[in-house]
């Protein structure tokens, strides 16, 4: 009796101590999660009556004027971001691990790591107002090489501003993505490499038969990142353009973020955002399907 | 001598590409210190030294220093509660036996997959009930539910690594949970304390939307919004004021940085980032 007390009392210690996470995961993740659900099926301003509207929501979603343009747009940022970031943070991470110098290579990784120390908002506001801007250092550039007729508003120009955008952070080998496929890199045997080089692989060949297989559940990873991030994001359209000019750099997000807070539709905000969840879950779990990592394929071989 | 020849040829790839990389920030750090009239004369050029260098840093400074001291207190706040409740439910995760262990595990792990374009929306609506809006709560409390989940993940898989003759020795000496937790785990775990902190410190010295749309009082703006606020204000037909304010808001991250580079660099480098 006095055993199974014993075992009663610290079982109910042990809920106590998960008591803070549950907690917190029910009020402010699991509430949050739910409501957005149900207030897609409403009609909801705040401060106003709420009314029940089935999936009218959805149904009108489908005829907004933005739906085509902004999914357009996400395609574009999505194909755009997946190949700038399985290529040039792996290729620099390639080019400091081929260096002989230990503390050079060291040396590199932090500062490539520097510009993570910049708030993200900043960050953007210092590519419109130092690159982008009419006087910023794109335009005199072009002016001090005599090429004034091709100055422009980067962030004006319907024709320029998407491209405008996504190469906002160019070169695109600042942050942390860099020290990932390093750590893939490192991770490969030396036994590997020998075996490769007396296979006859050099260079190149070598770098895309040897490294680029064994990095692959890197690649996974930034991949995943990168299509949840930029589904979800709009901070930056947000902050450059407010999707304009038009709907030039609309995306769902941004589109989502004014009907709640501009408009006040919150029902017609959250349905977006349910839409917005199904793609992301969709395409997470087609990509842990379809895409096989290095260790997955190990063990298939093996 | 090839060898040699290559070694050359990387290096001056590698600087090029990083002076790309690192030049906004330079042509920021140099304007920030020239005028209007002096930016419109010449875009390249150095400051003149002599007049009012730090003109455009103290009239910044004054708008960003109570939106730098909020965000401050948001982050150290976060930062521990996110270290203890993570780590708490992590042990109890990986050192106790209890019914129901996995499923609450995974349960936890769920919360993961959540993303925040769907809750975004929802939750404003939901702390605007709970009357939060406006506090520094309705940034910690959110912030500290989600930045757990990642930081049990961590610590969990840390801890499950630990030897296990580690524990029964301590067991056999007659410590409990509490005690093994305080003096034996926690002390062992100094590297992942760090990485979960900064890599919290990081999320949420960058958030902008939540604190944005919650926080419409000016006395609790981070320096996020407060940056964004002061790109809109007036204030911006001031170049040098706006960029020593982007060199301000980027400072207190630099010290964290240059304190904290091995642990950061190991902490991402341990092999805890792949699928």
């Amino acid at each position: 009796m006095s055993l199974r007390r014993r075992n009663f009392a610290s079982t109910a210690a042990i809920y106590a101590m998960l008591s803070p996470t549950f907690g917190l995961l029910a009020v402010f993740s699991l509430v949050p999660f739910v409501w957005a659900f149900v207030t897609s099926f409403y009609d909801y301003e705040v401060g106003g009556e709420s009314r029940f509207v089935g999936i009218d929501n959805y149904v009108e979603y489908l005829h907004d004027p933005t739906l085509l343009p902004s999914f357009a747009n996400l395609l574009f940022l999505t194909v755009f971001g997946l190949l700038i970031v399985s290529t040039v943070p792996l290729a620099v991470a390639k080019l400091i691990f081929c260096l002989k110098s230990e503390r050079a290579r060291y040396l590199y990784r932090v500062l490539f790591l520097i510009p993570i120390v910049v708030p993200g908002v900043a960050g953007m506001m210092i590519w419109q107002g130092m690159i982008y801007n009419d006087t910023g250092l794109l335009n005199e550039t072009l002016r001090l090489f005599g090429r004034e007729d091709l100055t422009r508003g980067w962030l004006s120009d319907p024709r320029t501003v998407l491209w405008a955008v996504v190469f906002m952070g160019f070169p695109f080998a600042g942050g942390i993505n860099i020290l990932i496929y390093y750590a893939g890199l490192a991770g490969i045997s030396e036994s590997i490499h020998e075996a490769a080089e007396l296979d006859g692989a050099r260079g190149m060949t070598k770098f895309l038969k040897v490294d680029v297989p064994l990095v692959m559940s890197q690649v996974k990873l930034l991949t995943i990142l990168t299509v949840i991030g930029t589904v979800q994001g709009f901070e930056g359209m947000f902050i450059l353009t407010k999707g304009g000019p038009g709907f030039k750099t609309m995306v769902p997000g941004l589109w989502m973020y004014m009907n709640a807070f501009s408009f006040q539709r919150m029902g017609y905000a959250c349905a977006i955002g349910v839409i917005l969840f199904l793609l992301i879950l969709s395409l997470t779990v087609l990509n842990m399907r379809y895409f096989r990592s290095s260790e997955e394929l190990k063990a298939e071989g093996a | 001598m090839r060898r040699h020849w290559d070694q050359v040829v990387l290096h001056a790839v590698l600087i090029l590409i990083l002076s790309l990389t690192l030049a906004p920030f330079v042509f920021v750090i140099d304007n920030s210190m020239r005028t209007n009239s002096e930016m419109n004369h010449s875009f390249f050029g150095l400051p003149k030294l002599g007049h009012q260098l730090f003109a455009g840093y103290a009239y910044a400074w004054e708008v960003l220093r109570p939106y730098t001291l909020n965000t401050i207190f948001v982050c150290v706040v976060t930062g521990i509660g996110v270290v203890l409740v993570g780590s708490v439910s992590a042990y109890v995760f990986s050192r106790c036996r209890f019914a129901g262990r996995n499923t609450l595990f995974l349960a936890v792990l769920a919360f993961m997959m959540i993303p925040g374009v769907l809750t975004l929306v929802p939750s404003f609506l939901w702390v605007k009930k709970l009357g939060l809006l406006n506090s520094h709560w309705v940034l910690i409390l959110p912030y500290l539910a989600g930045g757990q989940v990642f930081a049990i993940f961590l610590f969990k898989s840390f801890f499950d690594g630990l030897p296990g003759e580690l524990f029964e020795s301590a067991r056999m000496d007659g410590a409990g949970h509490l005690t093994l937790y305080w003096n034996v785990v926690l002390p062992l775990s100094k590297s992942v304390i760090a990485v979960v902190a900064i890599v919290n410190i990081l999320g949420t010295w960058n958030n902008f939307l939540w604190p944005f749309i919650t926080n419409s009082d000016s006395k609790y703006h981070v320096i996020s919004s407060g940056l964004y606020l002061m790109n809109r204000s007036n204030v911006s037909s001031n170049f040098a004021t706006m960029f020593a304010a982007y060199v301000l808001a980027s400072i207190p991250l630099l010290i964290l940085f240059l304190y904290a580079t091995k642990p950061f660099m190991q902490g991402v480098t341990s092999g805890a980032f792949k699928a």
